[in-house]
């Protein structure tokens, strides 16, 4: 188990449940569901699996995913050393042998032969066929795969396979509620209630022009970075046009709008 | 005679210029066009010559003399003046010379609307920088071909058009110029989408002054004169924010039945206070965006409708103190009411009607016909009324408002809705008066190629219905020719056009392939026969276009081609239907429509199929029914097809228009002007990431289209079996 103690969450993260997603998630656990988490960007995705990495006890792999990330780049390859070729378990396989939590994060973004790689894990069968090394490795009895995607902004060519998304159990994740936001914010950035509440409500603001010019509206993710910059000093303005405003949209018209929409929150 | 006694008191002309100033006066005052004239320009010369130099008030006399022959005495006594007010602003030698030539233009052209150029000189040059002085004069002397007078009208500002020109330049606040921000600030603010639009310029005054809202829609006055860029640009969204606040809080309608015009105003201005605070409750900036707009004043006479100002800034802002006891009542009772249930819009009805009953025993005078709602953010609040069944309230113009609006809502491509159709604005709802009107309208400007200016919403298209051809006509589109498909689809799929895609495992490449890398050393280690394919490199593999055709359907298209085998339009509907064919066969998505246009009000777009929809036969049956008449307004056209094309979201998105040439219409002599105008809406459409390419029917010698495409985004097709030759040309420039 020392190979993974790097990966093992000691202390708590912060996560606020919005609905009933923790218990939702210890009994797909219990039965080692795997699990996809939904939701725009920036909406707790991942710290959802930290939290929950850390409730169950088990340590969490994180694989951020890419178009250029293959199979092996999962699983392992062989490596050249003085002696001859060694071969180096990936991530994937790391926490199938160890019993970790495997959390794929933005699946979508890996090709789609890459991600069969998880069927023969993600069904009854629980193994990890290591086919260059000649080695079929079975999940350790902790092991579990999650993983994240955001319905907003792939395109046809970038969408999970039917036989993929079948295999999991999914967790809906949207921003959470304002009153819910708001103490998020006060925890995680610091700041005072009605500072949390303003910064909530020219979220608000921005995620209405959703659609109408934005890909996405102001992420609570945003929220609490401007909220950082609030408690370091910043003016709330200014802080909001670094956080919430520049970062979001090239188009002067939309920063003028969002600018005005801010003006109107303070 | 008292003024040349005048000006040779103290000349203002320099002493070497003096010899030259007596031979123009006297050219003036002997050549018959009497006293007045003289006098006129006697008496503006001097001023003139302190103000814009001594060569020019001479060259002036010039001028003179052509107004006098040209439009007659009347006109030619304006001319000295209208040059002096110029010259107030016009500071720069060239800038009044060009002034000149402008006005010597359109005496030239058009003597019969001089006089109205000159009459309104004061507040055209008032709105107007120089170069903008231009491309106005060039845009009234454009407006003849749509009937005589217009040119005069035109002039007199009294067109949609001058006005637009003269509100919307750059740099200045017009609506126009703010609408792309305040539209998502209106919907950032409320999650709202109506549709917005400007008054038409023959709207009754008040409404032309006041914004206004009703039928699912937003009226916004085309400017906000008097106040400075800035304040105008606020100005602008404390009144959308006051909409929007009527619309989130301003649950129903209040009858009208049986309220006189000054209740109807005080509940008016009571519930403007009401969705405010209730507003400023969510929002509390908006409470300063409005309160700076606040600016009426305890002093000065207590009229009745200072009194309603006051009255309304007191309910605005907390800080404002005023002794006058009608405020301090509706101050009073208002705040009382709000206290006790703030969602009861009846409040406002109470109290109106009470503070409606105090003006009264004041004796005070109220006009309803004067009455204009204060401050300016404020809508005219006829919206929030219902006044019955015999309602002549003028409908907000749709046409506007369909901007930016589907008729249909559409899937995209992707499944995904596309921008710009949110559920608020479902523009199909709108209801226009008659058949003709029911066609969406979209308004585009128009490049003034000799001016270097745009016109603002010059041209107007429309989405015309196509009706289907023939059926015999139809079944040979389906039909024809196979083999010509057949080539065209194996040429589109062998096109790669997408983003660059990594490709490992190969023989050669541009890198090395680790992980082949990897196990070809481990395979040569092990004694076995290493794979050498160790190299990667990236590569088009898909192809990701979306494609637009637009088929020029204008009178010319009618002639046979050189070679006499068929119509020009035939040959379109001919190809169109091979290359459509191909492509659904492939599955790319696709669209089609045609166009013609008859005068700038009437461009005519007429879909034949949009993306998403299938390529089937009542597709089919549209392309057989397009048919050849009216003309070809190329810019308007391109710029409407390219808001289509530009929802896409492929990597490469491809305009590819097929016509036979010239762009002309019937409003325009000078086909220099809508080839400078299509050139410049190319570039646009260039600019926003769109290719666009043409293919020209029949010979391309004499054709204006590579002037306005490029040499090499021009094709030239003389036969349809050419089709599958001409075309790679374009998918291989794409790929880069």
């Amino acid at each position: 188990m020392t190979i993974l103690d790097a990966y093992r969450i000691t202390r708590e993260p912060f996560y606020r449940p919005v609905g009933r997603e923790i218990e939702l998630f210890e009994a797909a656990y219990a039965s080692r569901m795997p699990v996809m988490l939904k939701g725009p960007t920036g909406c707790g995705k991942t710290r959802f699996v930290e939290h929950m990495a850390w409730r169950l006890g088990r340590p969490l792999v994180t694989v951020s995913c890419h178009e250029d990330m293959t199979a092996s780049d999962l699983v392992g390859r062989f490596l050249l050393d003085a002696e001859g070729t060694v071969w180096h378990d990936g991530p994937l396989t790391l926490a199938v042998r160890e019993g970790a939590i495997c959390y794929l994060d933005e699946i979508v973004e890996a090709r789609q032969d890459t991600t069969v790689v998880i069927h023969s894990l993600t069904d009854d069968r629980r193994i990890l066929p290591l086919e260059k090394k000649n080695e079929v490795v079975t999940a350790h009895a902790d092991f579990q795969v999650v993983i994240s995607y955001n319905p907003g902004y792939q395109s046809v060519l970038k969408d999970l396979k039917e036989s993929t998304k079948q295999r999991f159990g999914a967790l809906a994740f949207a921003y959470p509620s304002p009153a819910v936001e708001t103490e998020i914010v006060m925890r995680e950035a610091g700041v005072e209630r009605r500072m949390a509440e303003t910064l909530v409500r020219i979220a608000e603001r921005s995620r209405n022009l959703k659609g109408h010019g934005l890909e996405e509206g102001a992420s609570t993710r945003m929220l609490v970075n401007a909220g950082l910059l609030v408690a370091r000093g910043v003016p709330v303005e200014e802080a909001c046009q670094v956080a919430m405003v520049v970062p979001i949209t090239d188009d002067p018209d939309l920063r003028e709008a969002l600018s005005g929409a801010i003006a109107a929150c303070l | 005679m008292t003024g040349r006694a005048r000006l040779d008191d103290h000349n203002p002309f320099p002493p070497a210029w003096r010899e030259r100033w007596r031979t123009a006066e006297e050219r003036i005052a002997l050549a018959g066009y009497g006293d007045m004239v003289t006098d006129a320009y006697r008496a503006a010369a001097g001023a003139l010559a302190m103000s814009a130099g001594p060569a020019l008030a001479i060259r002036l006399a010039k001028t003179v003399s052509l107004a006098a022959i040209r439009s007659g005495r009347r006109a030619a006594c304006l001319v000295p003046e209208a040059a002096l007010e110029t010259s107030a602003r016009y500071r720069q030698p060239e800038d009044m010379d060009l002034w000149v030539a402008q006005v010597e233009e359109v005496l030239r052209k058009a003597p019969e609307s001089a006089l109205a150029l000159l009459e309104n000189m004061g507040r055209i040059v008032g709105a107007l920088p120089p170069f903008a002085f231009h491309a106005f004069v060039r845009a009234g002397l454009a407006s003849r071909a749509a009937g005589s007078g217009q040119a005069s009208a035109f002039f007199a500002l009294e067109t949609p058009e001058a006005l637009r020109m003269l509100g919307g330049t750059p740099g200045s606040t017009g609506f126009a110029t703010l609408r792309g921000q305040l539209r998502p600030y209106m919907t950032a603010l409320w999650g709202l989408c109506p549709p917005i639009a400007e008054p038409p310029p023959d709207a009754p005054e008040a409404m032309r002054r006041r914004p206004g809202l009703g039928g699912g829609g937003v009226r916004m006055p085309s400017s906000y004169p008097g106040f400075p860029p800035e304040e105008a640009r606020l100005l602008y969204r404390a009144a959308l924010a006051h909409i929007g606040a009527h619309r989130r809080h301003t649950r129903t309608l209040f009858p009208a039945k049986g309220l006189k015009p000054l209740q109807i105003a005080l509940v008016s201005l009571i519930e403007d206070a009401r969705v405010e605070r209730l507003a400023a409750l969510e929002m509390p900036g908006l409470a300063r965006l409005w309160n700076r707009f606040h600016v009426a004043r305890p002093e000065g006479p207590p009229l009745a409708i200072a009194l309603m100002a006051r009255l309304s800034r007191a309910l605005a802002d907390p800080a404002y103190e005023d002794p006058h006891g009608f405020v301090a009542k509706g101050r009073a009772l208002f705040e009382e009411a709000f206290q006790n249930d703030r969602h009861d819009q009846q409040l406002s009805r109470r109290i109106g009607g009470l503070l409606g009953n105090d003006i009264g025993q004041m004796r005070l005078q109220f006009d309803p016909k004067t009455y204009v709602v204060q401050p300016a953010y404020r809508d005219d609040n006829l919206g929030i009324w219902d006044f019955g069944p015999q309602d002549d309230q003028a409908p907000i113009e749709m046409e506007a408002m369909l901007e930016g609006a589907r008729i249909e809502q559409q899937q995209g491509e992707d499944g995904r809705r596309e921008q710009g159709d949110a559920g608020e604005s479902a523009a199909g709802r709108l209801v226009t008066p008659n058949d003709e009107d029911a066609y969406p309208r979209f308004r585009y400007p128009e490049f003034d190629p000799v001016a270097g200016q745009y016109r603002p919403d010059w041209c107007t298209v429309r989405e015309y219905p196509v009706r289907p051809g023939p059926p015999a006509l139809v079944r040979a589109l389906e039909e024809a020719r196979s083999d010509i498909v057949d080539r065209l689809s194996s040429m589109i799929r062998a096109s790669r056009v997408s983003r660059q895609q990594r490709v490992r495992g190969q023989m050669e490449g541009d890198f090395l392939d680790v992980d082949a890398s990897i196990s070809a050393q481990i395979a040569r280690r092990a004694g076995d026969l290493p794979d050498n394919r160790v190299y990667g490199r990236h590569e088009r593999r898909a192809r990701d276009m979306s494609v637009l055709l637009l088929i020029d359907c204008s009178r010319s298209t009618t002639d046979r081609l050189p070679d006499g085998s068929s119509t020009v339009l035939e040959m379109e509907r001919l190809s169109t239907a091979f290359l459509a064919r191909a492509m659904t066969g492939l599955d790319d998505p696709f669209a089609i429509a045609g166009f013609a246009s008859n005068g700038r009000e009437d461009v005519r777009y007429m879909r034949v199929k949009d993306f998403g929809q299938p390529f089937d036969r009542p597709a089919l049956g549209r392309l057989a029914g397009l048919t050849g008449d009216f003309s070809t307004r190329l810019g308007a056209v391109l710029r409407h097809a390219g808001r289509d094309l530009a929802r896409q979201r492929s990597y490469r998105r491809l305009l590819l228009v097929v016509t036979d040439g010239e762009p002309s219409d019937i409003d325009v002599d000078d086909p220099a002007h809508l080839a400078g105008d299509a050139r410049m809406a190319v570039r646009e459409l260039r600019r926003e990431g769109l290719d666009v390419f043409c293919i020209t029917l029949g010979s391309n010698s004499a054709s204006s289209a590579p002037q306005i495409f490029g040499r090499r985004q021009t094709l030239c097709l003389d036969s349809v079996n050419r089709l599958p030759t001409v075309l790679p040309g374009i998918y291989l420039s794409l790929k880069s």
